[in-house]
Parts: C-alpha cells; sequence; structure tokens
C-alpha cells in the first residue's frame, strides 16, 4: 500500500490533502477500479505512519465528492460510477484547479510555456498509466 | 450504547456521583430519567473542558527560571508535540503536568482539576510513559500489570498482554533484563492498558532503535484510531511525529516560543531562495519575517516565518531579475530555525557574547 499513497512530510500542503490527491490519481488512472475497496483508516494510517483522524478526514472528503462509497461495515470502495458533473460544474471544477496550478508554476517563476508543457507532459504520462492500468487486470484489493 | 452503559462510562470518568444500580431499578424510572438528563448536561460541560491545560506554570531551580509562566490547553482528541532542546524545560513542566512537581506559580489542569492536588485520582485516567520506564528490575512485565491493575479501573489485560506479543517482549523476563526498546515497550503497554483518556508520552522513544521506534508509533496510531485518546508527546523525533502531530509547542529557555496548528505553521514557514540577491533591496524579504540566512555559490537561501504567497507573487514582479523562488521545509528545518544557536534566548543571553 505504502508506494502507492507517497506521503513528503515536507510538502507544504497538509498530508491529508496529499492521500485525497494520491487517491483521486489512482481511481481517476484507472489503478484504483470501481468497487475496488480501500485499506481501512486504521491499515492505511498504520502503513503510512499517519494519525488516523488525517487519513479519515481524505476518506471522508472523498466520500462526500463520489469518488469513494462506504458500505455500512463493509469499509471504503472506489464508487462504482465517476461523478457526473455538468458541463458548467466541470468548467468550474477545472477552474478552480488551475487557478491553483497557475499561481503554483508562477510562484516557482515559471513561464505560462513551461507550465503549459509540464500539463502536457503530465496528461501524457497519465495517459500512459491508464492505457497499462487497462491492460493489466488489477484483483479487487490490490492497487499496487 | 445502552443508557446504563453511557451512565457507568460517565460515572467512571467522575462526571457523576456513584449510586448503587438497585436503586436505579424500575421503581426509579424518574430518578433515571432525570438522572440521564443530568448526565447529558455533564458530558456537554466535560467536552468543553481540556483534558489538560497549563496556566502560566512557572518553574524554578534556584534562581534559574527553568519554565517561564508557560500557559497552553489541548482539546479532546489532540496530539500535541512538545518539543525543545535539552534543557528547554520540558521535562520540568511535564512533571507539573503529572502532578510530581509544584509550580512555583501557575497551575497544571487535567480535566479540570489541579494536578498536583488531586495527582491521586487524576491519575487513573492518565497513561504515563516516563523518559526512563523505571520498574523493580526483578519483576516481569506480567507482575506489573498485576500490580498496576487495581490501581485503573478500566485495566484491560488482553490488550496489554495483546501489545507485548506483537512488540515481541517476553512476559515472563525480569524487567531489568529487557533492553531498553523493549522496556520502553513495556512502559507504552503498561500505560494503554489501562485505557487512558490522556496520554503523557515524555521522549518515549529515547535510546530505541529504528525498528523498535516504528512499533511505538505503530502502537499509538492504533490506540488513536481505536479510542482517539488525547496525547501529549515531548519527543525529539520531529521526522515521526510531524505526521502522527495535529499541533506543536516549542519549549525555548522555558518560554513556549510557538503554540500552533502543524498545517498553518507549515504554511508560513518557507524557504526563498534568491539566485541574485543584488537584483533585489537588501530588505526585500523582511516583509516574510526572515528567521535565517544562508548564501551560497548558487544564491541566497532565506528561512522565512511569514510567508504568503500572494505578497511572494508581488514580489517577484517587482523584482524580476532576483529569481526568486519558494520552497517548504519540514519540522526538524523549521524546528532549527526557530530554536538554533541564533535563535536561541539560553545563548542569546550571554551579553556581548559573538552573535
Amino acid at each position: 500500500m505504502k508506494a502507492a499513497f507517497p506521503i513528503d512530510p515536507s510538502d507544504p500542503r497538509p498530508i491529508w490533502r496529499q492521500i485525497e490527491e494520491n487517491v483521486r490519481h489512482l481511481v481517476a488512472s484507472g489503478a484504483l477500479r470501481p468497487s475496488t475497496s480501500l485499506p481501512s483508516v486504521r491499515e492505511l494510517a498504520r502503513g503510512l505512519a499517519v494519525n488516523p483522524a488525517t487519513v479519515a478526514k481524505a476518506y471522508q472528503r472523498l466520500t462526500e465528492a463520489g469518488v469513494l462509497a462506504v458500505r455500512r461495515g463493509d469499509g471504503t470502495y472506489v464508487a462504482s460510477a465517476p461523478p457526473a458533473l455538468s458541463a458548467a460544474q466541470l468548467h468550474e471544477r477545472l477552474h478552480a484547479e488551475a487557478l491553483r496550478y497557475a499561481s503554483l508554476a508562477a510562484t516557482l517563476g515559471a513561464t505560462v510555456q513551461q507550465a503549459t508543457a509540464a500539463l502536457e507532459s503530465a496528461w501524457r504520462a497519465f495517459d500512459a498509466d491508464r492505457g497499462a492500468a487497462a491492460k493489466t487486470a488489477v484483483p479487487p484489493g490490490d492497487p499496487a | 450504547m445502552s443508557p446504563t452503559a453511557a451512565h457507568a462510562s460517565l460515572l467512571a470518568a467522575g462526571a457523576v456521583p456513584h449510586f448503587p444500580p438497585a436503586v436505579r431499578s424500575d421503581a426509579a424510572a424518574g430518578a433515571l430519567a432525570a438522572d440521564l438528563a443530568r448526565t447529558d448536561a455533564a458530558a456537554e460541560a466535560r467536552a468543553a473542558v481540556p483534558p489538560l491545560a497549563a496556566a502560566a506554570i512557572t518553574v524554578r531551580y534556584g534562581r534559574r527560571t527553568a519554565v517561564d509562566a508557560v500557559s497552553l490547553a489541548l482539546s479532546e482528541g489532540t496530539v500535541y508535540a512538545l518539543l525543545g532542546r535539552n534543557g528547554a524545560g520540558k521535562s520540568s513542566l511535564v512533571r507539573c503536568l503529572l502532578g510530581q512537581q509544584r509550580p512555583a506559580a501557575g497551575r497544571a489542569l487535567l480535566f479540570g482539576r489541579d494536578a498536583w492536588r488531586h495527582r491521586a485520582s487524576l491519575m487513573a485516567q492518565v497513561g504515563v510513559v516516563p523518559e526512563q520506564p523505571d520498574a523493580p528490575p526483578g519483576a516481569t512485565a506480567r507482575r506489573l500489570a498485576r500490580f498496576c491493575r487495581p490501581l485503573y479501573p478500566h485495566w484491560d489485560d488482553a490488550a496489554f498482554e495483546g501489545r507485548l506479543r506483537r512488540f515481541g517482549v517476553p512476559t515472563d523476563l525480569p524487567f531489568g533484563r529487557l533492553s531498553r526498546g523493549q522496556q520502553g515497550h513495556v512502559a507504552l503497554a503498561l500505560a494503554l492498558a489501562a485505557r487512558p483518556r490522556l496520554l503523557i508520552l515524555d521522549d518515549p522513544t529515547l535510546g530505541l532503535d529504528a525498528v523498535a521506534r516504528r512499533a511505538f508509533f505503530e502502537e499509538l496510531i492504533d490506540e488513536l484510531a481505536d479510542r482517539g485518546t488525547t496525547v501529549l508527546i515531548a519527543t525529539h523525533d520531529l521526522a515521526a511525529i510531524e505526521r502522527i502531530a495535529d499541533r506543536a509547542g516549542i519549549l525555548a529557555g522555558g518560554r513556549l516560543v510557538l503554540d500552533e496548528d502543524l498545517e498553518g505553521l507549515k504554511q508560513r514557514c518557507r524557504r526563498i531562495w534568491l539566485a541574485d540577491a543584488a537584483a533585489a533591496p537588501a530588505t526585500a524579504l523582511d516583509g516574510f519575517a526572515p528567521l535565517a540566512r544562508v548564501t551560497g555559490d548558487w544564491g541566497v537561501e532565506t528561512i522565512v516565518a511569514a510567508y504568503d504567497e500572494e505578497r511572494f507573487r508581488a514580489f517577484q514582479d517587482s523584482a524580476a531579475g532576483a529569481g526568486a523562488r519558494v520552497g517548504s521545509l519540514d519540522l526538524e528545518e523549521i524546528f532549527i530555525a526557530l530554536t538554533g544557536a541564533g535563535a536561541d534566548p539560553l545563548e542569546s543571553a550571554g551579553a556581548g557574547g559573538p552573535r
């Protein structure tokens, strides 16, 4: 589990956000398929050596966003369908995240060309990931 | 939770006076309802009382002030990292919080009650792992547990044995023959077997190897997952605790120079690099509260205590030639910047000394 959820303590993002974004990425790239079970809060907290409340916060946000679903007494799963967004909602979400990325890129001293190139190369790497994930059948419960 | 169970747990927590169960049976249904209403109010009142608080605690040894008017409060479920260099006053403060030492001024409060005056009754709700686990060297872990059991109302033998099994500590070997790491594990197992509401750990991983340390923190994480215990941990193990703690306090020269949520601390404490410092005015970073500055061939790195993204972007626009970039710090780097030689009030107190 550890390799799938790398946590960097010197990352200025709070740990719960790092977990949240890692899970989002794993789900979006297909590495974590719908209905795959996630480790329990306790298990993941132990694996990452972080406070269980931190993991619980990430899971709760992902559940509220429709990425994960909780089955009573049966733990947390990847939701069966991605949350459906209207075009307006999609634009709003993308714009908000893009604003954050642009602001980060600017503070690092990047040009708009560099930032765009990085985004495109990330998109290609992500597509490749997704292709690879689609080819190798991942048994449920084993996102590695 | 059944009303009776709820009542029992509140009872044990000292929130309501004890009376025999027989009195509450059928005939006294009205009294029970009234009693439950009262326990609800008591539970609410209890939630507002911090499990641990220091109110302007001062400790003096002769003319030396070891702890200087330290105030802090932990809300329920917080994991609080108490940091400080050796001699900063951590152990004196912890002794006051445990009711083992009477402060020269101020008070230590556990669950709202004075730790010095009510030590005996308060300690039944507090798990303690001391800096030097201390037990009769001839006693086995099992005998230590038998000795502790009657002192704690919620003692859990199965949990104690389970932890020692996971730690791989033999229960039938005398304490004096266990390794330093095993002694630390026994101390934690004893502290957690009491199912405490508050856990106070004084440098619990001192002298433990990496494997023993990891096992120690895993048990602590399990405890947090299962029971949400409030924890105060004095430690030098910054890499481990920064992943677990919600909040940190830093003692330097007896004063609490920092008391803050870790999330906010990491947002505001950053490093700013200038590739060409000459292209920016010397005072350019003053608004970010610089703590330390290192000059190298690659430019100038400044550790700042008041980073702000918007202000930084404005600075980048105004001094484009300086090549400013921002990076983050881990807790150890923040700790060093705040308490290192230049920042240590103990060392700067020697007036006239070289800075």
